[in-house]
């Protein structure tokens, strides 16, 4: 991705990063037209089977990516706001983190992590306050949710030390 | 926040027990189908009759309960209080699917409910019994159009049979898949399509009402109050039962398994269960150990060979 | 008795004391579990129907009925102030919803949402008391060519969605479009775009996408701004209460959406959010503010909003009528008045009328206490906007994923809600519309099996699609919708439409 462009004197060249939105486009283009090369016709009584909706989508998509390019070498795109990548890394990192450890440590663990990283991305920097105060919070979530409304949500060792 | 708050305070008074569970019940769907009501079903009823303390359901929806199975066979290994709800329709998932895990990887218990297909015409259609459909099936099986559930399913595998008994290339039968019992029911009554088929607790009020005429049913012999000719007596030689069954986890002792065994017997004997099958019109078919697990099997090979009959398995 | 008899009694049994505080009960709980993004009504109904188990039949039916519209209203809230839409049917709300709560106009924009789906749900549960009969005679004249034809209109509406630039709307809906592919083809069985994973047999979960792409895509670019962006949102600027101009200009779409959103929700393939889009598109053309719609117009909340509930009436009459579960949440609705021994069907209205119409006045109770709870809270709510941005949007993650783990507790599900997370934070840099997507992936499947259904019952003649009258006149209006903006252009009329075309050449 790119990282900003330089507003007003550059807008007038080609875009790299929307060039790159069009290769893409190409690529899943490609993508479904050979996935969809190994199913079988079997259509039955129909001539539209289940090949050729996602044929269409793919010429389509072929079609989309053509046109971004052109915008794209003509620097048609919109201008971009500065985006900090920090803050991103921050909050996919607690996306990936609870992920990971929703099945091993528990809901509340997990959550409480995503729920600092967050903050954290945020600019909270505190980690050692938020983490505690994330799963403290994200316990008493669990326990509303998982024993009061009987929703199912993965319990750790924090939850079985107190059910 | 407040509301959350509000909420729990709200619930509590309302008496929702809160012990720690005693078994956990996987419905490999979403809310709502057939297996979640099974399972909310005998969680309701083993928490009433008392043989287990507190049961949670969770459901594990997808691929017709394939991502389910594969889920309770691998996380579950070893652990006697998680019991798997499944039945006839993951039997051709597995199939269609090519799903690694099938019902060897884990330990079916009983076989607990079953319905019966039927297939219907609306009240207005020229078809008045199972010949007529047969007749019309055998002159041009491209114009006789069947509405049921998805493709693969029961009710697909049942027509598949019903064309072969009657002598038409299984492969040529013109059957619409919807996704849900209503829209194919709306397609029906709305004379979208020329016959449908499903389990018979979807078309029963209709029937009733003379909406839809009821030309056969799937069973070996004919149902107390039901109406209608077996497939067999029409000269059909098919019968098919759509069953709903629960399993336990996979490497489990002899002791653990009787034990679960022994919870099920007590769930499908209980006054609180006859209840339930009774007011969601299902059919007690209750099988277990040796004998269930012999008609497993059984059912397993016959529907290899019907789905590579109608081309949806290689 | 008379029809009218039946409801007035049903009325005063649902008006007493304690009931009506069952009725509290049920749309307090049903607000509070449905507001978590992920959760839609199907699954706040599923585990709330046990609490009403404990109550006499007419306590549990009328805290049902209460745990249903809350259940459906829970949504629009987080959709207005946080642009992260509980489920499928309040996405359009956030369109204009979240504009205006971003212009410190989230008061107004909760009210006309609850206003209008009081209104909604008042015309509609009232034609289902008194038109049913009608309307699912008409519901069922809709075959699978007369849905391809709705689907084309539907497709040819979105464009409404695309926000300034026609290629980068295309792109979106395209994207939504090839998502839709991914799983088992449901007329052949066969997979497509799963690449051998298990997890994608079953597509990908509309709730999934619009969670990841809303709440999560939000969060990242709101957070990437860095302190730039505004400190804090002001939450209210002028009254947080409607005022005249609001009323004004709401009262109409509450109507229209009510007359979109009954007939369709009442379909048994149409589906709460189709109506959505058909009316947020139908005030778009009939607004006298086009300038508005964008950047926070009170009709593109108020008419999606009355739709939505319109169609949560409608989808009972199919239902009440022919025992037809149409939705998820219906199916689960059906279990729970089997509960209650009314057994849905033909025959219903005239072997049970007690229990048919105190479930309608039950409705009609709940909708009224949706709003006695839901007007005053409207200040508390807005308060939500002023809690610190890091505790605000560690919240909302907290509670979207919440949604995600109970509805389907799988790491895949959750990898699934981090990229799509991504690609909606990409597409916001680059300016690509997000609502799109979603209307694609809903879409898609629905336009593409109606259209083999069609084409396989006629075995492979095309003509059909074309020669019912319904059909025929969907695709003339449809067609019409295409066209006329063309010719507009062509002639050089409307700044907007000419902006569109100055981007596109």
């Amino acid at each position: 991705m790119n990282k900003g462009n330089n507003p007003s004197v550059e807008t007038r060249r080609p875009d790299r990063a929307a060039l790159i939105i069009a290769v893409v486009l190409a690529a899943i283009a490609a993508v479904i037209f050979w996935d969809v090369s190994r199913l079988t016709g079997l259509a039955g009584y129909s001539q539209v089977g289940p090949m050729t909706v996602p044929y269409a989508i793919a010429c389509c998509l072929i079609a989309l990516a053509v046109w971004t390019a052109i915008e794209a070498w003509r620097g048609d795109f919109p201008e971009r706001e500065h985006q900090q990548a920090g803050p991103v890394v921050w909050i996919v990192a607690g996306l990936a983190a609870q992920m990971l450890l929703l099945n091993t440590l528990g809901f509340s663990i997990a959550t409480g992590i995503l729920f600092a990283l967050t903050a954290r991305g945020f600019g909270k920097r505190r980690l050692w306050l938020t983490v505690p105060v994330g799963i403290a919070f994200s316990f008493a979530v669990w326990a509303v949710f998982a024993k009061l409304l009987q929703l199912s949500l993965p319990a750790g060792p924090l939850e079985r030390l107190f059910f | 926040m407040k509301h959350v708050f509000l909420a729990s305070i709200l619930a509590g008074a309302l008496a929702l027990p809160v012990y720690a569970a005693d078994y956990t019940i996987i419905a490999p769907a979403n809310p709502g189908g057939g297996w979640d009501q099974t399972a909310r079903s005998m969680q309701t009823v083993m928490q009433q009759e008392g043989i287990s303390g507190n049961v949670q359901v969770q459901n594990v929806p997808g691929a017709g309960g394939t991502i389910g199975l594969a889920q309770f066979a691998s996380q579950q290994k070893g652990n006697p209080n998680a019991l798997l709800v499944g039945g006839y329709v993951m039997v051709g998932a597995i199939l269609t699917n090519n799903s690694p895990v099938s019902l060897k990887d884990v330990t079916p218990i009983a076989r607990l409910t079953g319905e019966y297909e039927a297939i219907v015409v609306p009240a207005s259609s020229e078809i008045q019994t199972m010949k007529d459909l047969v007749e019309a099936l055998k002159k041009d099986p491209g114009a006789v159009s069947w509405a049921g559930g998805s493709a693969g399913g029961t009710d697909h595998i049942a027509v598949g049979l019903i064309a072969k008994a009657a002598g038409v290339d299984p492969t040529k039968i013109n059957y619409i898949a919807y996704s849900g019992g209503g829209e194919a029911l709306a397609a029906i009554l709305g004379s979208q399509v020329t016959a449908g088929i499903s389990g018979y607790g979807e078309f029963e009020s209709q029937v009733k009402a003379g909406t839809l005429r009821l030309l056969a049913v799937s069973s070996a012999e004919r149902i107390e109050g039901i109406d209608a000719p077996t497939l067999k007596e029409s000269g059909v030689d098919v019968v098919v039962e759509n069953w709903r069954m629960v399993a336990a986890a996979p490497g489990l002792t002899d002791e653990q398994k009787t034990a679960v065994e022994a919870d099920v017997e007590k769930l499908a004997k209980s006054a609180g269960w006859q209840e339930v099958l009774k007011t969601k019109g299902w059919q007690d078919t209750y099988l277990a150990g040796d004998a269930f697990e012999e008609q497993l099997a059984k059912d397993i090979s016959a529907t290899e060979t019907v789905l590579k009959d109608i081309g949806l398995v290689k | 008795m008379g029809t009218f008899d039946f409801l007035l009694q049903g009325l005063l049994v649902a008006a007493q004391p304690m009931n009506l505080l069952y009725a509290l009960i049920g749309v307090t709980l049903g607000t509070a579990v449905g507001v978590l993004p992920g959760i839609g009504p199907a699954l706040t109904v599923a585990l709330l129907l046990p609490v009403t188990y404990q109550l006499d039949p007419a306590g549990s039916l009328i805290m049902f009925a209460g745990i249903y519209y809350g259940g459906m209203y829970g949504g629009s809230t987080t959709s207005i102030l946080l642009n992260t839409p509980g489920e499928s049917a309040s996405i359009v709300t956030a369109l204009e919803g979240n504009k205006m709560a971003r212009a410190g106009r989230g008061g107004p924009a909760l009210a006309t949402a609850a206003i209008g789906s009081f209104v909604a749900g008042l015309i509609a549960t009232l034609g289902l008391a008194f038109i049913a009969p009608y309307i699912v005679k008409l519901a069922l004249v809709f075959g699978p060519r007369e849905y391809f034809a709705l689907m084309v209109l539907a497709f040819v509406t979105v464009s409404s969605a695309f926000g300034d630039s026609t290629l980068r709307g295309l792109t979106s809906l395209f994207v939504g479009l090839t998502l839709a592919c991914i799983g088992i083809d449901q007329l052949t069985g066969q997979a497509r775009l799963s690449f051998g994973v298990p997890d994608l047999l079953d597509g990908i979960e509309v709730t999934t996408l619009a969670v990841a792409m809303f709440a999560i895509g939000e969060t990242l670019f709101i957070a990437a701004q860095g302190d730039r962006g505004p400190d804090k949102v002001e939450a209210v600027k002028g009254s947080v209460w409607m005022n005249a101009a609001d009323w004004g200009r709401s009262w109409k779409p509450w109507l229209r959406g009510t007359f979109i959103g009954f007939p369709i929700g009442a379909m048994p393939a149409g589906g709460a959010e189709i109506g959505t889009f058909l009316s947020y598109a139908a005030e778009k053309r009939l607004t006298k503010h086009p300038e508005e719609f964008g950047n926070g117009a009170i009709e593109g909340v108020a008419g999606p909003e009355a739709a939505n509930n319109a169609s949560a009436a409608g989808t009972l009459v199919p239902l009440l009528t022919l025992g037809l579960p149409t939705t998820a949440t219906a199916a689960i609705m059906l279990a729970g008045f089997q509960q209650y021994g009314l057994q849905p069907g033909p025959l219903l209205f005239a072997t049970n009328p007690q229990l048919v119409w105190g479930l309608i006045a039950s409705l009609l109770i709940a909708n009224f206490m949706l709003l006695v709870l839901n007007l005053p809270l409207i200040g508390l709510w807005v308060k939500l906007l002023t809690i610190p941005k890091p505790w605000l949007y560690a919240g909302i993650l907290l509670f979207a994923t919440l949604g995600t783990i109970g509805a389907n507790p799988s790491v895949f599900e959750l990898g699934m809600l981090l990229a799509f997370g991504l690609l909606g934070y990409v597409m916001r840099i680059f300016g690509y519309p997000i609502a799109p997507v979603v209307v694609g992936l809903i879409l898609g499947p629905l336009a593409e099996q109606q259209l083999r259904r069609a084409l396989s019952i006629s075995q492979g003649d095309v003509t059909v699609l074309f020669t019912s009258p319904i059909a025929a006149v969907l695709l003339v209006i449809a067609a019409l919708a295409l066209i006329v903006p063309l010719i507009l252009r062509a002639r050089g009329r409307g700044e907007m439409l000419a902006q569109l075309a100055a981007s596109e050449d």
